[in-house]
């Protein structure tokens, strides 16, 4: 499985995966050491490539970038300074967050494959557990026979994937997008028939994947994801950068 | 783990040095006077990095507005993030590079995913200005160095990592574009870096 899955390390390094891909072979990485060291060294060699791609950006450029940094907040260093993500005590809905654990099949095929989250692990026992057993859950669900995927680009890039089965009554979304405008956060939304849409999560700052069971999802006509400010919204500010239709 | 590092020329300012000017800055001590917020460092780092920037994802996207604006995107992310680069894990041009690149790809995939965009064909398109002024010798050498060493690779190497880092396709676009087997290509992206990194000394140091 190790050596199967690291002769994609040239593919990686050069942004050629996709993002199941991109996730998986993160997840490898973080098991072995020294195609960790392989990876950063093809990476190093990789941006090299660059030098040769020389061109005077406009002058404009310049000034509208530092205006920018003017008004931008920095993130603070990874690590703990990330906030911690809370769980929630609710039976309908999980939040798999830091334990780094998540999902998934491509289904139908009955091979694996992980999507690793890149929040930086804390030490969160509880959290950790919590995830085990939505790891199992969510396995369930993708591993269901009647499941179904839907899945639409972000509008700023990556994608919404969304897998429903009605034997469980719920489904699994997964977002792996690109970083969300500076000072603002990803929030999801899950949108029923006749109702006004309701939040499913608010992401944190920085964060750019997450994984969710919905409990009661085959019910819902679509899955939407919207930028929010850092708190979330009540209601989703338009327009949604996806829109994944379920039915 | 301790043992690593990447083994790395100092990176210099490439703004036309003027007798008596300060030291040339290095790319990782600016930023991590950015990480501390230090804007003056990062005007630096933008003279220093923006044209590769700039020139890599105009070069991917081959449209100087899109360029314009993904490249904005990026150097601001290079500030908001600054704090989170770690220099175990290689240096800050690569950093940068790295995030610029993967900025390109994406948005270059979600536009052939959402209107399948035909590719202007044509050199010219793919062509990046290059202004003379901002020429400088140890630029001009680097750029020499990945061309040579490009030169360096079997054909198939060569077109399987340029393919997919210049023009951001995945490796089973490649793979089709090459009329070559999937496992192929993996293999062929694996070891033409491997030669290119041998070529270019961007190995570990001992």
């Amino acid at each position: 499985m190790t050596t199967e899955i690291h002769t994609l390390v040239g593919a990686y390094v050069l942004d050629a995966v996709d993002d199941l891909e991109r996730a998986s072979f993160e997840r490898h990485l973080r098991e072995c050491d020294s195609c960790r060291a392989e990876a950063d060294e093809l990476r190093e060699t990789t941006a090299r490539l660059a030098h040769d791609t020389w061109s005077v950006p406009p002058p404009s450029m310049r000034e509208n970038v530092m205006a920018a940094i003017a008004e931008t907040r920095q993130l603070p260093p990874a690590g703990p300074a990330a906030p911690a993500p809370t769980v929630r005590g609710s039976s309908r809905r999980w939040r798999v967050i830091a334990a780094a654990a998540a999902v998934v099949a491509a289904v139908g095929t009955g091979s694996a494959v992980w999507v690793v989250q890149d929040q930086r692990v804390q030490d969160q026992r509880a959290i950790a557990e919590a995830a085990r057993a939505e790891e199992a859950r969510v396995r369930a669900i993708l591993a269901a026979p009647d499941v179904v995927l839907n899945e639409q680009n972000v509008m700023n890039g990556g994608r919404v994937t969304v897998a429903t089965s009605r034997l469980h009554n719920a489904g699994v979304v997964m977002l792996a997008a690109s970083a969300a405008p500076a000072g603002r956060v990803y929030q999801l939304w899950t949108i029923r028939p006749g109702g006004a849409p309701v939040s499913a999560s608010v992401l944190h700052e920085g964060q750019e994947a997450d994984v969710l069971v919905l409990d009661g999802l085959p019910g819902a006509t679509d899955v939407g994801l919207t930028i929010e400010p850092p708190a979330g919204s009540r209601t989703p500010t338009l327009p949604m950068v996806a829109d994944v239709k379920l039915v | 783990m301790a043992e690593r590092g990447i083994n790395r020329r100092p990176e210099h300012l490439a703004a036309v040095p003027d007798s008596g000017a300060p030291p040339p800055a290095d790319a990782g001590d600016l930023l991590r006077a950015v990480a501390r917020g230090d804007e003056k460092a990062f005007g630096k780092l933008y003279d220093l990095v923006a044209p590769r920037v700039y020139g890599l994802i105009r070069r991917v996207l081959r449209d100087p507005a899109q360029a314009e604006e993904v490249a904005q995107e990026v150097l601001v992310e290079v500030w908001r993030s600054a704090a989170r680069f770690d220099p175990e894990r290689g240096s800050a041009t690569s950093w940068v590079f790295t995030i610029a690149h993967r900025r390109a790809v994406d948005r270059v995939r979600s536009e052939q995913a959402a209107t399948e965009r035909t590719i202007r064909a044509g050199a010219a398109s793919v062509d990046t200005p290059y202004d003379a002024v901002a020429d400088e010798v140890s630029g001009r050498l680097e750029r020499q160095q990945v061309r040579r060493c490009l030169d360096d690779l079997t054909e198939l190497q060569r077109e399987a990592v340029t393919l997919a880092y210049y023009q951001g396709h995945s490796y089973p676009r490649v793979a089709e574009l090459l009329g070559t087997p999937l496992p192929t290509v993996k293999t062929r992206m694996r070891d033409g870096l491997i030669r290119l990194r041998d070529c270019m000394g961007t190995g570990v140091s001992a």
